[in-house]
This record gives C-alpha cells, sequence and structure tokens, in this order.
C-alpha cells in the first residue's frame, strides 16, 4: 500500500474542500485533499450559479445574509472572472404580500446590504421580458457564478501554494485511536477509484468538507453529524431570458430565482428533504411548479425550451441537541454557542449560515473538524473558520491569506456572455470547434484532457462546458471520443505543465497555447519536475481513453438522465436527432464492449427517476 | 386538379410522388422544410433489429413475420416490400446513383445515367429463389460498428464487412466529424484486418469550415480530386479497401469514387491478387458522417431530378395550416403565406409529414401527442410518465417514439373505431404507429416500401 504523509488532509472537493485547501496551503500548511469523485462532481457543480447579495435571506436568516454580502464582496476581487455582473432584481409580483418589500428593504439597509429601490418601468426597460404587472423592483448586488470555474482557479491557487489534489480517491477509513471521550484520529485510508489501489495517508489533522456527504464521513469517526438534506431541482432554457438575475421578492419559495448563466437561464428550485445524498430523483411536480413559478418572473417561460433538469442537495446542518459524548469532554463549554433549537419541519426553514463542529470539543475526538451548512457565496468564510478552528487545534496562530490573495486569472475581469463567440470569432478558429454549442475548441478540450484527470467525459464538460448546449451532446459526444481516443494513439509527446485554469473559458488561448506547445517544451521543463509530482499523484489521464465505447456510452447516458424528466416538444424532437445519429448511423448500441463499467456508469443510472413510475 | 398531393419531401414523399407519376397521375408535393433524408447516412436500412432489440437481423424476410401484426411491413407482406426495393433500385439506376444488395457485384466505372444494366435486378421472377434477397449488408459506422443495411450507394458496398480484404480507414485532419484511429480499432476488435491513416487537410483547403458537406463540394473540383487519389495511393497499399470520409463530391461523386478506385489498383495491377479486389468491387468506399450526411443529399438531389423530369413540382416553406374535408373526403389544403393561405385542391392526400423527428408528430409538456397537419387520431402512450425508458440505450427503444398513425391494409388512417377517417387520404413513412423505425434501423425501408404501396394504392382507385 502506497503511504503518503501531509499536516492536513481535506475530505471533499467540491467549493468548501477546495477552499479549504487554499486556506490551509497558504497558511503554510502541508495539505492534501481527496474527492471521491471529479471536484466540483457533488453540490458545488449543480447549483443554478447565484452569487448571493445576502438580500435573499435578510427576514429569514439574518446570520446567512450577512454572510453572503460579506462574501460576496470579497470574491469579487478574488474569483474575478469566474463572476458575471450581472446585477439582481428583487421584483414584487401581483401574488407576493404587501408589506414584505418594505420590511426587505428596511432588513437590508440594517445588514449593510445595497438596496436600491427602481421604478418597474426602468427595469422593465432593461428586462423587457419581465412580467409587465410587477409593482416594485429593488436592484442588489447579485451576480452569476461559474462555480465549475471558480472551484478549478481555488484548486489551481492551492495547488501553486503546495497542496495536493487527489480526485477520484475515496475515503474508505478514518485511522482512530483511544478510547471513549479521549479518541484521536492520525489519518485516513482511501481508494484510487480508478487504479483500484488502496493510499494509506498519515494526517495531523482531518476536516471533513465533504458537503452533503459530511454525515456519512463523521459517521467513519463514530460521530453523529445529523444533516438535514434539502433537494433543489433546477431547470435550464435554451437561451437566456434575462441579462439580470430575478429573485421574488417574497419569503423563499420554490421556482423564484432566475439565474443567467452563460447562455442559459436557470430557474430554481425546489427544496425537499431527502435520505441521502446521491437519492436526487426528479419528480415531474417539481418542474411543473418550477415553470408555473417562472412564469410569474417571465411570463411564457413554461412554454420556453428547456435543455435539462437537475438537482443538487443543500448541506444544511442545524446542531439539535447537546451531543451525548461532549459532557465527558472537559473543554465542551465551547461547543454550545449556537441555541439548541428543535429539528426543522422543512429544510427550507433550517439555517444557511454556515456551520463549524470542532469534534475534539464536541465529540471528544482530536484532529477531526467537520465545516458544512452554508451556501456556495460563503464557501472562503467556511474555508477560513475550519482552518482557524484547526490551528487552534494544532496549537499555532497562523492569519488568513485567502480575503486578501487572488486566484489565478483574476486579470481577465469579470466574464461575459460573448466572451468565447468573440475568442473565437476573432482567431477565426470555427474549423476546431468541438461542440458549436458551446464554442468549444479541440484544443481547448485537448489541454483539459491532458492535464486534468479525464474519467469520463463528463469530466470535460465541468471543465469546458462541453455538451451543456442545445443538442446536449449529440454531436459534441462523438467528436470528444475520437479526439480523446486520438490523443492517446499520437506518438507526439505529453504535454507539460500546469493546466492553466485562468483561461479554462478561453478558446483563443488554448489555440495560442497548443500552436507553440512545441516551441516552449524546452522551456517548460523546469516546471515540470513540481508538476509530475503533482500528476503522479492524481489520475493517469490515459487510463479512461483506453475505453473509447464505455466513455461514449457513458456520457451519452449522463445526459440522458438530465433531458429525460424534460422532454417534450422541440426538445423530444432534438432527442430524436440524437437517436438517429447514435443508433442509425453510428450504431453506438452494437460496438464492441471494451469495459464493462466506469467507476461512474452506475452513478449515471441510479442518479435517474424516470418521470413517473416507468420500471 | 391535381391527382395526388404529397406532404412532406423526405423519402417516403419523393418516392410516392416519383411511383404516382411514373403511373401517370398529377402529382405535387409540398413540404415545410427539406426532408430528413438530409440527416441520415444514405443508406437504405431495411430491418437491423427486432422491436425486442435482442436479435440482429441478418435476412429481412425472415425476421418480417416476427414483427408485430399491426407494423407497416405485415401489413405490407415481402413481396410488396421486395417490389418497392426493386423498383428504388430502377429508379437509383436511371438517376446514375446505383444501390446495390448484398452479394450483388457492381463495376461502378461502367455506371452511366441511362444505363438500366446496372440495376442487378432487371428480372423481378427470378426473385422470389434468390438466397440473397433479403440479406442484409453489414456496413461500417462512423464509430467502426457494424451497420445493417439493405441497399447501399455503390460507394458504400466495398465496406461490407464480408469481405475479408484488409481495410484502411482514411481520415483527414483536420476534419471534425471523422475519426480513423477509433474506427480501425474497432474493427480490429470485432476481428476485421483493419489499420487507419491520415491525411493532411490542409494540402486541399485553406478555408474553415469543414463540414462534410464543403469538403464535397471541394471535392467536386478536378484538382482537388487528383491531389486527393495521389495523396491516398500514398498511405494505402495494393489489396487494401480504402474507406474515406462520406464526402467524395456531391454532384461529381461517381466519377470521382471511379478516379480513386482507379488510381489505387492501378498500381497493384503486377500483383496477382489484383483481379480478384476486380471482381470483389471497387477498393474504395465511404463511411457516413454526422449531418448534414452528403450521400444523404445526393440522393435527395438525384430523386428531385427526377420528379422534375417527370413534371412533379417539390416546392419547400409551405407550412400547412388549415384543411377543408365534406363528409369522409378532404378538397383541400391550405398553406401559409406571407398574405393568405394558399389551397391546395386535390383527389388524393398523402401524409409523408415523418414522425417526432420530421415534424409530423408533436408531443407536447401535458403529454398529448398530436399529428401536425390533420390532427389525426393517433396511437401513442397515454402520459408522459410512459414515454421514456431509464437507460438511452435500451434496446426496446422509448414507447414516445412508436407513437403515429394507425392505418388499415391500404394505408388509410383509421379512427378509434378501426374506419378510416377519409377516403382520400394516405399516410406512410414515419408517421406510422406500431414501429421505432431509428431503433429497428428501418426507417427508409419503411419509406419506400410503404410510399410506393400508397402510390400504386392511389394509382388503382383512379
Amino acid at each position: 500500500m502506497k503511504r503518503m504523509q501531509t499536516e492536513i488532509l481535506v475530505i471533499g472537493g467540491g467549493a468548501t474542500g477546495t477552499g479549504v485547501a487554499w486556506d490551509a496551503a497558504l497558511r503554510g500548511f502541508r495539505t492534501l485533499l481527496v474527492e471521491k469523485r471529479d471536484l466540483t462532481h457533488g453540490t458545488t457543480g449543480r447549483y443554478h450559479g447565484l452569487l448571493h447579495s445576502g438580500a435573499r435571506y435578510v427576514l429569514k436568516d439574518a446570520a446567512s445574509a450577512a454572510q453572503c454580502i460579506s462574501e460576496n464582496r470579497i470574491l469579487r476581487r478574488t474569483h474575478t472572472h469566474c463572476i458575471e455582473d450581472t446585477s439582481g432584481f428583487f421584483v414584487v409580483t401581483p401574488e407576493d404580500e404587501d408589506d414584505y418589500p418594505d420590511r426587505f428593504a428596511a432588513a437590508c439597509r440594517r445588514l449593510d446590504v445595497p438596496c436600491t429601490e427602481i421604478p418597474a418601468s426602468s427595469a422593465l426597460r432593461r428586462e423587457p421580458l419581465l412580467n409587465p404587472r410587477i409593482s416594485r423592483v429593488f436592484e442588489l448586488p447579485d451576480a452569476a457564478a461559474d462555480s465549475f470555474l471558480a472551484t478549478h482557479a481555488t484548486a489551481q491557487a492551492a495547488r501553486q501554494a503546495g497542496a495536493t489534489l487527489l480526485p477520484y480517491h475515496e475515503l474508505t477509513r478514518l485511522h482512530l485511536s483511544g478510547g471513549d471521550g479521549n479518541r484521536t484520529i492520525s489519518g485516513a485510508t482511501v481508494l484510487d477509484t480508478v487504479s483500484g489501489e488502496e493510499l494509506h495517508i498519515d494526517a495531523d489533522l482531518v476536516i471533513n468538507a465533504a458537503g452533503a456527504w459530511s454525515g456519512q464521513v463523521a459517521a467513519l469517526a463514530g460521530v453523529e453529524v445529523k444533516m438535514i438534506l434539502g433537494k433543489g431541482v433546477m431547470l435550464a432554457t435554451n437561451a437566456r431570458l434575462t441579462n439580470t438575475v430575478i429573485n421574488r421578492c417574497k419569503m423563499p419559495g420554490d421556482g423564484d430565482i432566475l439565474v443567467p448563466i452563460h447562455t442559459v437561464s436557470v430557474i430554481g428550485t425546489t427544496d425537499e428533504k431527502v435520505a441521502g445524498p446521491e437519492d436526487l430523483p426528479i419528480e415531474q411536480w417539481e418542474i411543473d411548479l418550477m415553470l408555473t413559478e417562472g412564469d410569474e418572473l417571465v411570463p411564457g417561460l413554461s412554454r420556453s425550451r428547456i435543455l435539462r433538469a437537475w438537482a443538487g442537495v443543500r448541506p444544511l446542518y442545524q446542531e439539535t441537541q447537546p451531543p451525548a459524548e461532549s459532557n465527558q469532554s472537559k473543554e465542551g463549554s465551547h461547543s454550545n454557542d449556537q441555541p439548541v433549537q428543535e429539528m426543522p419541519q422543512d429544510s427550507r426553514d433550517a439555517t444557511r449560515a454556515l456551520a463549524l463542529l470542532n469534534h475534539r470539543q464536541r465529540d471528544g475526538v482530536r484532529g477531526f473538524i467537520t465545516i458544512t451548512g452554508g451556501k456556495w457565496t460563503t464557501f472562503r468564510l467556511m474555508a477560513e473558520s475550519a482552518v482557524d478552528a484547526a490551528c487552534e487545534q494544532l496549537g499555532v496562530s497562523r492569519p488568513c491569506r485567502t480575503a486578501a490573495t487572488a486566484v489565478p486569472g483574476v486579470d481577465q475581469g469579470h466574464y461575459w456572455l460573448g466572451h468565447r463567440l468573440s475568442e473565437v470569432e476573432d482567431e477565426q478558429l470555427q474549423s476546431e470547434l468541438v461542440c458549436e454549442c458551446e464554442l468549444v475548441t479541440r484544443s481547448m478540450l485537448e489541454s483539459a484532457a491532458q492535464r486534468n484527470p479525464t474519467v469520463t467525459l463528463d469530466d470535460l464538460r465541468r471543465d469546458v462546458r462541453l455538451g451543456m448546449g442545445p443538442c446536449q451532446g449529440g454531436f459534441c459526444t462523438y467528436r470528444a471520443v475520437g479526439i480523446l481516443h486520438q490523443l492517446r494513439t499520437a506518438k507526439t509527446s505529453p504535454v507539460v505543465g500546469e493546466w492553466n485554469v485562468a483561461h479554462m473559458q478561453s478558446p483563443a488561448h488554448h489555440h495560442r497555447d497548443s500552436s507553440t506547445a512545441e516551441a516552449s517544451d524546452s522551456a517548460s521543463n523546469s516546471a515540470s519536475a513540481y508538476d509530475s509530482l503533482q500528476r503522479s499523484a492524481a489520475v493517469d489521464p490515459q487510463a479512461a481513453v483506453s475505453q473509447p465505447n464505455l466513455l461514449l456510452r457513458d456520457f451519452l447516458q449522463e445526459r440522458w438522465k438530465g433531458v429525460a424528466p424534460i422532454l417534450w416538444g422541440q426538445q423530444l424532437r432534438q432527442e430524436r436527432l440524437d437517436e438517429l445519429i447514435y443508433l442509425s448511423i453510428l450504431n453506438a448500441d452494437h460496438l464492441p464492449v471494451d469495459d464493462k463499467e466506469s467507476p461512474l456508469s452506475s452513478f449515471y443510472r441510479s442518479d435517474f427517476s424516470p418521470s413517473g413510475s416507468n420500471q | 386538379m391535381l391527382d395526388l398531393l404529397v406532404i412532406g419531401a423526405g423519402l417516403t414523399g419523393l418516392f410516392a410522388a416519383y411511383t404516382a407519376a411514373r403511373a401517370g397521375l398529377r402529382v405535387r408535393v409540398i413540404a415545410h422544410g427539406a426532408g430528413a433524408t438530409h440527416w441520415h447516412a444514405g443508406t437504405i436500412d431495411l430491418l437491423g433489429n427486432l422491436p425486442d432489440g435482442e436479435k440482429t437481423v441478418t435476412n429481412w424476410t425472415q425476421a418480417v413475420p416476427e414483427l408485430p401484426p399491426a407494423h407497416p411491413y405485415r401489413l405490407l407482406g415481402i413481396d410488396a416490400i421486395a417490389k418497392a426495393m426493386d423498383e428504388f433500385q430502377s429508379l437509383t439506376a436511371v438517376a446514375g446513383l446505383p444501390y446495390v444488395r448484398a452479394g450483388a457485384a457492381t463495376d461502378l466505372t461502367a455506371s452511366s445515367p441511362q444505363d438500366e444494366r446496372t440495376s442487378q435486378r432487371s428480372d423481378s421472377d427470378e426473385q422470389v429463389s434468390d438466397p440473397n434477397l433479403g440479406r442484409n449488408l453489414q456496413l461500417i459506422s462512423p464509430v467502426g460498428a457494424p451497420r445493417p443495411v439493405y441497399l447501399a450507394p455503390a460507394a458504400q458496398q466495398a465496406a461490407s464487412l464480408e469481405d475479408d480484404r484488409p481495410l484502411v480507414i482514411v481520415g483527414l485532419q483536420g476534419m471534425p466529424d471523422f475519426y480513423p484511429e477509433l474506427i480501425a480499432e474497432n474493427l480490429q476488435k470485432l476481428g476485421h484486418r483493419a489499420r487507419s491513416a491520415s491525411l493532411p487537410l490542409s494540402r486541399l483547403t485553406k478555408r474553415l469550415d469543414r463540414s462534410p458537406l464543403h469538403l464535397a463540394r471541394l471535392l467536386d473540383q478536378p484538382a482537388e480530386q487528383a491531389l486527393l487519389a495521389q495523396m491516398i495511393v500514398d498511405v494505402t497499399a495494393a489489396g487494401e479497401r480504402v474507406g474515406l470520409p462520406a464526402v467524395l463530391g456531391l454532384n461529381a461523386h461517381t466519377a470521382l469514387v471511379t478516379q480513386l478506385h482507379e488510381a489505387t489498383t492501378a498500381r497493384s495491377r503486377p500483383s496477382p491478387q489484383s483481379s480478384h479486389s476486380q471482381q470483389a468491387g471497387t477498393s474504395i468506399f465511404e463511411i457516413p458522417t454526422l449531418p448534414p450526411s452528403v450521400p444523404g443529399l445526393r440522393l435527395d438531389a438525384a430523386l428531385r431530378t427526377q420528379l422534375t423530369g417527370l413534371g412533379v413540382r417539390v416546392e419547400i416553406g409551405m407550412k400547412a395550416c388549415g384543411f377543408h374535408a365534406t363528409g369522409r373526403r378532404i378538397q383541400w389544403l391550405e398553406t401559409e403565406t406571407g398574405s393568405r393561405p394558399l389551397r391546395h385542391t386535390a383527389r388524393n392526400f398523402l401524409l409523408a409529414t415523418g414522425g417526432i423527428l420530421g415534424g409530423g408528430i408533436y408531443a407536447d409538456r401535458c403529454g398529448r401527442v398530436r399529428e401536425t397537419v390533420f390532427d389525426l387520431p393517433l396511437t401513442a402512450p397515454q402520459s408522459r410518465t410512459q414515454w421514456l425508458r431509464p437507460l438511452f440505450l435500451d434496446r426496446r427503444g422509448h414507447p414516445i417514439f412508436q407513437a403515429g398513425v394507425s392505418v388499415d391494409q391500404r394505408f388509410r388512417p383509421l379512427d378509434q373505431a378501426g374506419a378510416p377517417v377519409y377516403d382520400n387520404l394516405w399516410a406512410a413513412g414515419s408517421t406510422l404507429a406500431h414501429t421505432d423505425p431509428i431503433r429497428e434501423r428501418s426507417r427508409e425501408g419503411i419509406a419506400i416500401a410503404t410510399g410506393y404501396a400508397v402510390a400504386k394504392g392511389v394509382v388503382t382507385s383512379q
């Protein structure tokens, strides 16, 4: 069994986990992160992409609102290029309560959330598709965030600070020693899900940042962390309906946010308590509700073409009772800061504020911290408080530096809708397009595939938005498989140098990059020692590509699970064209079977619930 | 007055119009858009899988009796299907774009537009005893899987996987829709002798649009044809079959294939294998690509040229918006124009608007499934919960894609009581229920066979 040694081991490769790794590495800790699938595979990659101003929670959850607005200001500096500065409207529709808007505006003032009431007529001029019957409009600094890019950028910043990130490494065991009430965690065993090898990790401290999976991780330490898992369903339309984030000005409910993100608008969300983090069926009523409520914001939304439906699960947490074991702990006094509350009946009512569980005080387990709750918007703050607690446990004092440190790429400024198109046109990259819907070029795909672990095409989707447009992989699935297969069979030497996440969204950059690759081969040799260390620890990018037919089938099924719940009208017709391509022309269902299953084949299956009681 | 108004310009509509016009009827074709022929591989897939999805069909004459009784092929019977295929082959021979069956040798170089000999089935009385009658070809898909095809354009025939000559799949570097290494590797896994090679597309064109259609137009030019021939000879060896993406010319297709064939066989003449490869057909073949499909465009153009020769107009851009019926007879159909609806009066109407892909059937969010021109009663799953299955590649297919019009033995749409809705309305092609042509790999077979049957039915009823 391979062994690794680290000071801080982070469990979970979502926004929070990568944020923790970045923070800890910046503070000079040797840091290792393990994630059981790809980075952002969990909730981070399944949310609507809203950078909250906090206004949504000013009346319901003041703590969360205050955290959101302060983080909103910070992330605009540290992750500028991951944010589209759309601004946000809170609109009052005829269905909404009369006194809520005034209380809302007062609460925004109280919490220092910048809130300006603008005339409904000028809001309608800016957003002509908005419901013309809205009576009042407040403008707030909401924005759209690319959570894939942001997490990759944070991860790159963490790597540059010395952290090692291991995707596709699943935690199987936490190493516990000592007796009841005075136990210590000294490391973990993780499984490389691609190679099947086990890895033994010695660590001074383990930070559980597994989000919705936090309860499962804590259970490995014999600690009960009762998560409230609130499933949210979202739908993407095939075009942007508005260029501003639209919120209903009312108590947060279902289907009251519309976020423009890249080329689509996302309407969200529902909030349903679910039993497990991977138990995410999409029910017909949820889709209907989203569309009916969406019509209140943008009339006719329910008749627009829906590309896809997906569900994410909020990792909500509320301390409900004094933990039994903390009585035995002498230092247990800090742990009960939070008021003891009834378990909320509805996950809508659970707080969105972050929750830091210091298990030394709470459960008498040394070397173990859980950071959960929170929003995507507050991931940096969550990381900061987790690493603060780690410093305390390790008996060192090192100040947090993330709020004042920018991740790579911020010099590009905020991203904007026409960004990719302008680059493709300027550099004349038409012949290189692999995915016409999302303007993914061949060199972007190759660069992502060679320098980032690629186990499935879905990993590349998260990297470059492959297959996220109207045809949902109809044309690009085949091309991407062909290109990955060529990469493997090509005699050319593998590309060295770290994947430059800062330019992940930039076709022109990748194009220039690949055309000068040979020239710069020698120049990058100096960096290659560091890089090969990084990559030898990560997944072998060639491994997956040795099974092109499996890649193809997996991605077709992955796309299917998100379109099946919304197939009607023109999107059903589109799917029939995809059937024509993959069945009639490619005969993909009669390809030789090169391997039975990838680590994710069954996930793509179990994640899918047909729109009803189909077998 | 028109004898037959065909609604829909796909393979179904065009072949039905051709058949009826050849029999002397006055025919017109109207359609909202160009048919789905442009999307498909340009082959005639007659039946490749049975609906349970488990068995691959090698001979459709044996498989058709296993289809459900309401399936269009069961309504037609084997002889009627074979007769329609025969007529289609004759048409393609006349049009200079010959289609061939398994076991039939074509000498591509001998084909000429007027030469009826290139149709293998000159004597149709023989067909009953012909052991090859129902045999499918196994051609090569763009991922290297076998494609079950009944009639192939002559340029795809040499892809047959029953042929044991070694294969070399030649790609064009910089073309996004063709991956020779992947095709060759999958063919090897299936036990075939295959390798791959690449030609730099940059030597042929500096243009950035590298869609199959653009490349096909480029290869209509003599200079590029000669250059391509030389490049192919350079990367291939004697005795090899050469597979290329289906971009070998649009208008000068036959001439180009002939030239490439001669260029690759010329150098093998001294070798003892040469006579063998001459017998086995051409040494060059095309592999279909993603849409737009160049072989599909060629077929569409060939059909339209024949129709023009028969005086049949094909009007695209006409969206049906209303119709009028008296009793059980449709009097006229209206299409949208900029000012007022245009009225089309005819004695008979053929609905050939396709299924969900073609736009003949529309399924909405509430689970309603509609036929888009006449709002005919449909056979379809009752609610949206029954439309789909959990796995995309489920061999049984998704029930919604079997939605369609139920018809009587003469292909007249039926109402719930089982009686024809109108006496002079007919339906054919993918609009029909009780089949999922894409899963079955029967799209073109159903189009041709049912289109032909309706045309013959209309002629008889006149």
